[in-house]
């Protein structure tokens, strides 16, 4: 892997300032974050290698202003169909961890035109109420996001922490399953890969069953030995896949020869 | 209780034991290989006349000590030979298998046997992993990872992929599925604390084989139940079989005679080439994690071999005798190991076939009436 510089900037949409983390080249690629806001890892260095990686900040995350007309998850897709409209040439493949697969799922259902494919890490936004674990304590839901400890991220300061999870929550809305969602995996037509952390503890199974069953041209992955977050847990498994996923689509399902190219 | 009857398919004809592993296969005639064949499935399949619950088969590879490279073609003659009896595969090695293969066999046996299926896995005995070129020290790495992909391919409603340490695949949907939901009953073996303590984390059944101290045996299966504790299952007795070298006769001195002279075979001759092969393995990898788990598994043969007849039923690894003196010995092994499950390997070396369908018989019409209610 190449040491990658990354850049952040402010980029001015017709709503407001978006912060935007970028770096790497080729083709343009939209990370967009989970809860926990935007955060260095492997996996987005490793994308870096071979795409010009675009990581926006959703407005009201790691103190950033919010868009008084963006207060919606279909608001914040509209708002990256908007940055990749105007800063990637009007298409880029797409990734999503958790809260951000969820704006992913919207911003390919409304929006196919400027999607060439679709990653969706242990996506939220289609969890069945009734299938939701409730951790016991702190050192449970620890292990329900963390497989491997050691590779877990320092956790920012508890009042970014704080405000990124009540920025999630406003627009979230109190959904845990979006029903009008899930009546529109049908229109998706980006290829989609979803991985699924194998000791997930925060997405049940059934959200990987739901959108593999929905989207017409996908494939459901489980990522053994992550939980929840995949790209720490495993990030050397989980790049090579998505790797191999953007750049051979569909043929990503046939076996390379070792040194293929 | 609940018993099954066991069939290792030894090979029976060699005048002495071969020096080296893997043994040379020049002496293996096939003619004769056929009728050993004919005449052990229809063995087994007269299990199910003689009460037992299960008939079982197992997997070893480049040994004459048994003929069952692929356990999974018995089970399936037996689902066109029998009607009711559980088929116990004990089991396929899962480490040297690829797990998909694995996982649409034993479905393929569920379905073809009308939900009979008990689905056993085990790590195997050291030797294997040279017969399959695989590195033991990733054997429990393996084992656990293609496990869990089983479960899935037996489970997932959805075709998926893996991407895993040992195992990557870009898209699994099996066909068929098992018959029985959500998955076959699972077994797998323990030879020592560690491995109890691993299968203890799935939902499985717990077999010991081979036992040579009833204390030690407790201390494992102790284990497993300390472990499937703490992921939330509590087993019954029924979730832990013994296996049990077995030769049931019409009286003590008739079983014993018999059971040193097929003993004498099995350890003697079968037993011997790998030994040497089991060594290596042990000595030259880290296949058993715990300190000492080695040496105790090298010790355990050793013991069994150096000891009379008398002397290993007094230290529960074997029954051995009349009818009356077998239900002894099964309620001994139940009070001291709460097992709930014994598994009798009756086809011992050489012993003469007649004589396993008729010590079969001796359990069916003397022993499982006395012993089925515990």
């Amino acid at each position: 892997m190449t040491e990658i510089s990354f850049s952040t900037r402010d980029v001015a949409l017709s709503s407001g300032p978006l912060r935007v983390r970028s770096g790497g080249k080729g083709r343009p690629l939209v990370h967009l974050h989970s809860t926990a806001g935007p955060r260095e890892t492997k996996v987005l260095e490793a994308m870096a290698d071979h795409h010009l990686v675009h990581a926006p900040v959703m407005p009201g995350f790691d103190g950033t202003a919010k868009h008084a007309s963006v207060t919606t998850i279909i608001g914040l897709a509209d708002l990256v169909a908007g940055y990749i409209s105007q800063e990637c040439g009007g298409e880029a493949d797409v990734m999503g961890e958790s809260f951000g697969g969820w704006i992913g799922l919207w911003l390919a259902a409304r929006h196919p035109a400027l999607i060439g494919q679709l990653v969706l890490e242990a996506p939220a936004g289609l969890r069945r109420k009734e299938l939701i674990a409730v951790p016991k304590d702190d050192a449970h839901l620890f292990s329900m996001r963390h497989a491997v400890p050691e590779n877990a991220p320092k956790e920012a300061n508890p009042e970014t922490r704080k405000a990124n999870r009540q920025a999630m929550q406003d627009y979230a809305q109190g959904v845990e399953f979006d029903e009008p969602l899930a009546g529109k995996l049908g229109d998706i037509k980006a290829r989609t890969l979803v991985l699924m952390g194998s000791q997930d503890g925060i997405i049940p199974r059934d959200s990987g069953h739901i959108l593999k069953a929905g989207i017409p041209q996908s494939h459901l992955t489980y990522i053994w030995g992550a939980a929840h977050a995949i790209e720490f847990d495993q990030p050397a498994r989980a790049s090579a896949l998505i790797l191999d996923f953007l750049d051979r689509g569909e043929s990503f399902l046939v076996r390379q020869a070792a040194g293929a190219a | 209780m609940h018993f099954s009857f066991f069939h290792l398919m030894p090979w029976t004809d060699l005048p002495e034991a071969p020096t080296q592993w893997p043994a040379r296969n020049a002496p293996f005639n096939p003619e004769r290989g056929t009728e050993l064949y004919d005449t052990y499935m229809s063995t087994m399949a007269h299990a199910e006349a003689c009460g037992f619950d299960w008939v079982g088969a197992n997997e070893h590879h480049f040994s004459p000590y048994s003929m069952m490279a692929n356990c999974n073609l018995v089970g399936a003659a037996m689902t066109q030979r029998t009607k009711s009896i559980k088929l116990a595969m004990l089991g396929n090695l899962l480490p040297l298998l690829n797990p998909v293969r694995v996982a649409e066999e034993y479905a393929m046996l569920d379905v073809m046997s009308g939900g009979r299926l008990v689905a056993g896995f085990v790590r195997g005995i050291p030797h294997e992993y040279i017969a399959y070129n695989v590195s033991p020290d990733e054997s429990r790495g393996r084992m656990r990872e293609a496990l869990n992909i089983i479960l899935k391919a037996w489970t997932e409603p959805e075709p998926f992929g893996w991407e895993g340490e040992f195992y990557q695949y870009r898209a699994i949907s099996i066909w068929p599925k098992p018959r029985q939901t959500p998955h076959p009953r699972i077994l797998m073996s323990a030879s020592n604390l560690e491995s109890a303590q691993f299968v203890g984390e799935f939902p499985s059944m717990v077999g010991l084989t081979l036992v040579g101290d009833l204390d030690v045996a407790r201390s494992i299966i102790d284990s497993f139940r300390e472990s499937a504790n703490a992921h939330g299952r509590n087993p019954s007795p029924e979730d832990i079989l013994v296996g049990q070298q077995t030769c049931i006769a019409d009286t003590d001195e008739e079983a014993e005679e018999r059971m040193a002279e097929a003993l004498a075979y099995f350890h003697g001759v079968l037993m011997r080439p790998q030994q040497d092969a089991q060594r290596i393995v042990i000595q030259k990898s880290r296949f058993f994690g715990q300190e000492g788990a080695g040496d105790y598994f090298m010790k355990r043969l050793q013991t069994l071999k150096g000891r009379t007849i008398k002397q290993q039923i007094e230290a529960g690894s074997i029954l051995c005798g009349s009818p009356q003196t077998v239900v002894k010995q099964i309620k001994r092994l139940k009070q001291h190991l709460g097992t709930g499950h014994i598994n009798m390997n009756m086809k011992l070396g050489t012993m003469p076939d007649s004589a396993v369908i008729h010590g079969m018989e001796l359990f069916r019409d003397k022993v499982l009436p006395e012993v089925r209610a515990l």
